[in-house]
């Protein structure tokens, strides 16, 4: 069968009872989405399905022909972030990283789906509740969160690598002629 | 610009926030295999018998390994340490805790794995098993471990000791003793990242380790020492991981799955469900303290007796190391010139206890903390006064006559109270750390307090003297 | 029905490095030909931000820019030992290790630039990539020139490596006396934890806590905020949700998945107001001491002291789970006094629950 992952279409040679998590990651080596428990209770799996933020390992790929996935492959790339990703890097709302890609998955469909603007800290806490972080106390996933739906990282965030930027280069010394 | 004190972005900050961050189970190897482990069901069992023959006709089962395959099998994490091997990595001849390894599948995929799994003949006889520290010592208590109910190598002693100065002329001229008793519990690391392991024969006999320890090198030793390898003959990858917490550092999946690869000739791929995280990997300890504090009525602490039991579980692992730490820190942040501490490794018949955040010191956190509002409260004395004024100075020695350089107790409390908006009288107030003179150098605390410069004091000048050297008060 | 506030606090220390010390950290550092600072270490980043700590520690040991700095821990293969990421030493030891290590490399580039330059080494500074006479800016030479320098001119290879190390603190069997200090340093805490208690219920709400922590210098103050918040909630779990056993001391009714064993969520998170006091250390990297463990020790005792200030009451066997709360409540247990002895939780004390009266345990020498 297949689906679009990030917008491109992909086949799956997988069982229909395999779980979204294991084709992601197993076949289609999309391995953003973590497996932190396979039991639907930490959120590190969250990925969106036709826009909705859902558990991947509780999902039989079976039921996903046709489907929509999106990943946070999806949602911005080092050179390109989304502006909650850039949220997330400024405020150190990652430490160990497991429990992120998750996390941005769900905050991202909570400002998207009020519309883009602010949120308060208790809908950012009702979106957030079913992921478990262990290393942030999360403080600092909130303060991004509503950094971000405040729109404090609008316009380009990504890393400017030296090379994008003409640089002087080094005689080395000695060097033969 | 300087970078220390800085707001910088974290170096690895961009790969963890788009995902792409290489943690074990992110990586794969062509041919790789899935790993599995038979786990015991019993808590205390003799093994009768133990066959993988009919495992091993399975189709797609390429390697089942057990304690016959593990060159060295028992070894001593902390040998260097004086704590001698006790523990194997694949059950012999008895299990000791209900989730302990005796044998291990790789396969072609994890669901022919756990079916090999069912294939495997065990035969148990099941014996007692003990699970209240505080029964280890009872005529009919289950014998558990062979070195008895409790670790018997703190040199010639089965506790770790702490003698200070007098703690019967501490009771006697005491006022009040407060006693009382603390059993903080043990729970689960729960890092996001379950244990995982890689491990990948390479084409010049070198074993290529992808892990998630906290501890590359001490790892590095632990599967070389069961492989019987010279380090380098074996490469461990990692250095990054999905949370630890101390519980990454007992290297619980890179040996089995470098047994595993060995005999395969396969990469293998072992990574833990969450229901083994919650279940079978090791935990925080539990402890059961019991204080005994001899105190003023005006909130000096004179002297303290404390007896503390740290449940190791079935195997020994770090508990030595992690009780001696607790036995240093035992007086928390204050000077008490009179101490009588015993300190006991137990073992039960639970999953091996092991380090936490804190190993050691959060249960004398926990204990000595609630003992000393207790106190304040019997006495009707303030929680912060009782504190300050028998907080840590420069001078003070610690149980193990260590000299305190620069402590931190009356900054940190003044700080604290004027966070909170904590009134305190102008004395108080005033308090700093500096050397003990005046009202903060009463006759009991003379004997305890080093010369200045001192780095600790010697053990005849504070041991040696007669009965009541805490002086009068 | 009612809900009572309480306030508690706790203060604490904690030492620094493996207790009696004897772990080794061991670092070395290369320069490229245009001056880039490749660093091999061996300390593992848990999430704490161990490889950005020491890239911050070697860039201004050094002198150059944040990301001229390349950090490998990655394998054993190119790294050295360091002990492991436990015991709260990898920004000390750790951290001192890529320091030693970035001094040996700044003592290198200071010869080959004081050659070039033809002033003495003791006369020249590293800032910024860039090695400048004292007093007079105009003379200088880049790191990258002087690396180009190393490569092509002078045949070497600038590179440094370092090691911390304090050597085993023996300890006496008999009295636990030692002989060195058993540890690199101590740094100290406090927290005030503000809870409301439902006497019904027996739940436990903490509100807010506040946390002051000394941690010698903050290198990098958001992985310090890191460590206290992550600290808090996980002291705020240990204090009174999670257990492995919650029928302590039997292992039946474990909780194998979360929602049957309660990690904090979110929805626990109190106000957190954080201080952070900086009393240097000696000889640890520019003053740094550690936090990494002792974030989670100061909150299970300050919520004890605010539950007995709420409702009067002490729960010693933790998690103050509501069950245990409640029953705290309903049995209104007091201390038997007995002389000038107040006993607290005597049905506890090994010598009520052992046949003859904790012998072997209670009553050593």
């Amino acid at each position: 069968m297949e689906l679009m992952v990030n917008g491109t279409p992909r086949a799956t040679a997988s069982s229909p009872v395999t779980p979204l998590l294991t084709v992601l990651r197993d076949e289609l080596s999309v391995t953003s989405v973590k497996p932190g428990c396979e039991q639907g209770g930490c959120g590190s799996c969250t990925v969106w399905v036709d826009g909705e933020p859902r558990r991947a390992c509780l999902l039989p790929v079976g039921t996903l022909e046709g489907a929509r996935v999106t990943t946070v492959e999806g949602l911005g790339t080092p050179r390109d972030l989304a502006a909650l990703q850039a949220a997330f890097n400024d405020r150190y709302a990652a430490q160990c990283g497991y429990c992120t890609s998750g996390m941005l998955m769900a905050a991202q469909a909570l400002i998207d789906r009020t519309g883009g603007g602010p949120v308060t800290r208790e809908q950012v806490i009702e979106a957030l509740s079913g992921h478990v972080c262990r290393c942030t106390g999360y403080v600092k996933i909130l303060d991004a969160v509503i950094a971000a739906a405040n729109g404090e990282y609008e316009g380009h965030h990504g890393v400017e690598f030296e090379g994008d930027a003409s640089q002087p280069e080094v005689e080395p010394k000695g060097a033969p002629a | 610009m300087k970078a220390v004190g800085a707001k910088l972005p974290r170096y690895d900050g961009i790969a963890h926030i788009t995902g792409r961050t290489a943690f074990v189970d992110d990586v794969k190897a062509p041919g790789m295999l899935q790993a599995r482990a038979l786990r015991s069901p019993h808590h205390h069992a003799a093994i009768r018998n133990l066959d993988t023959r009919r495992a091993e006709q399975l189709p797609g089962v390429r390697a089942i390994v057990t304690h016959r395959d593990v060159p060295h099998n028992i070894y001593g994490h902390l040998e260097a340490l004086g704590v001698p091997a006790d523990e194997p990595l694949l059950a012999e001849d008895v299990v000791r805790w209900r989730g302990q390894p005796v044998a291990a599948v790789a396969a072609e995929d994890v669901d022919t794995a756990m079916e090999a799994l069912q294939l495997i003949d065990v035969e148990y006889e099941e014996r007692p098993a003990l699970f209240d520290i505080r029964l280890a010592l009872e005529p009919d208590a289950p014998e558990i471990h062979e070195w008895g109910p409790v670790f018997p190598h703190f040199g010639p002693h089965n506790h770790r000791r702490v003698r200070k100065g007098d703690i019967e002329w501490a009771m006697d001229a005491a006022d009040t003793i407060v006693s009382g008793v603390y059993r903080p519990q043990a729970i689960e690391h729960v890092p996001l990242e379950t244990q995982a392991a890689l491990v990948i024969p390479e084409p010049d006999g070198r074993l290529t380790v992808y892990s998630c320890t906290q501890a590359m090198y001490f790892s590095l030793g632990v599967v070389a020492a069961h492989l019987k390898l010279p380090l380098n003959r074996i490469k461990f990858i990692g250095g990054t991981v999905g949370g630890g917490f101390g519980g990454k550092v007992d290297t619980a999946s890179e040996t089995i799955a470098a047994v595993l690869a060995l005999k395969a000739q396969r990469p293998v791929k072992w990574r833990w469900t969450r229901e083994e995280e919650f279940l079978v990997s090791s935990t925080r300890a539990p402890w059961h303290i019991e204080i005994e504090d001899a105190v003023s009525s005006d909130g000096w602490i004179l002297g303290r007796r404390m007896v503390t039991l740290h449940d190791s579980g079935a195997y020994a692992r770090f508990s030595p190391y992690g009780l001696t730490k607790h036995a240093f820190h035992h007086t928390g942040a204050y000077t008490i010139p009179n101490l009588k501490f015993d300190g006991f490794v137990v073992f039960t018949n639970r999953v091996p206890t092991t380090a936490m955040r804190g190993f050691g010191v959060t249960s004398v956190s926990m204990a000595v903390e609630t003992h000393i509002t207790r106190v304040a409260d019997v006495l009707g004395l303030d929680p912060w006064e009782i504190r300050l004024k028998n907080a840590n100075r420069v001078g003070d020695t610690t149980g193990n006559l260590v000299a305190m350089q620069d402590p931190s107790t009356v900054p940190v409390t003044l700080a604290t109270a004027d966070a909170v908006g904590k009134e305190l009288p102008a004395q108080f107030r005033a308090m700093t750390s500096e050397r003990r003179s005046g009202d903060l150098l009463p006759a009991h605390l003379v004997a305890q307090q080093a010369p200045e410069g001192a780095h600790v004091l010697k053990r005849a000048g504070a041991l040696d003297a007669a009965p009541g050297n805490g002086g009068g008060r | 029905m009612a809900k009572h506030t309480g306030r508690g606090f706790a203060t604490i220390e904690y030492p620094t490095g493996m207790n009696q010390n004897g772990d080794p950290s061991q670092a070395w550092i290369k320069l490229k030909p245009d001056g880039r600072v490749d660093v091999f270490s061996g300390t593992v980043d848990i999430g704490q931000g161990s490889k950005t700590v020491h890239t911050q520690i070697v860039a201004d040991a050094l002198g150059v820019p944040y990301d001229w700095v390349t950090m490998d821990n990655s394998n054993t293969d190119s790294s050295a030992v360091c002990t492991g990421t436990f015991a709260s030493r990898g920004t000390f030891i750790g951290g001192n290790a890529v320091r030693y290590a970035a001094e040996r490399v700044r003592e290198r580039v200071l010869d080959i630039a004081s050659k070039e330059l033809e002033i003495d080494p003791g006369d020249l500074e590293i800032a910024d990539g860039e090695v400048v006479a004292k007093g007079a800016p105009d003379r200088k030479i880049s790191v990258s020139e002087v690396a180009g320098a190393a490569t092509y001119a002078y045949g070497e290879l600038i590179s440094g490596q370092g090691t911390a190390l304090k050597p085993l603190a023996e300890v006496n069997d008999d009295d636990g006396s030692v002989t060195e200090e058993p540890h690199s340093a101590i740094s100290y805490a406090a927290c005030v934890a503000d809870v409301v208690v439902d006497d019904e219920t027996g739940e436990v709400e903490v509100t807010r806590m506040v946390s002051v922590y000394d941690v010698g210098r903050a290198i990098n103050p958001l992985l310090v905020e890191g460590q206290i918040e992550g600290g808090a909630m996980m002291g705020l779990g240990l204090g009174l949700l999670e257990e492995c056993y919650p029928h302590y001391p039997s292992v039946e009714h474990r909780g194998e998945q979360f929602g049957s064993y309660l990690a904090p969520t979110i929805e626990k998170l109190p106000e957190l107001q954080n201080v952070i006091l900086e009393n240097p250390s000696v000889d640890g990297p520019f003053g740094a001491k550690a936090i990494g463990e002792m974030a989670n020790n100061a909150q299970p005792p300050a919520i004890i002291a605010a539950i007995h200030d709420a409702v009067g009451v002490w729960v010693t066997e933790m998690p103050a789970s509501p069950e245990r709360v409640l029953r705290a409540i309903k049995a209104k247990a007091q201390p038997r006094q007995e002389g000038k002895r107040v006993i607290f939780d005597e049905e506890l004390s090994l010598r009520t629950v052992t046949s003859n009266g904790g012998a072997g345990f209670l009553d050593r020498p």
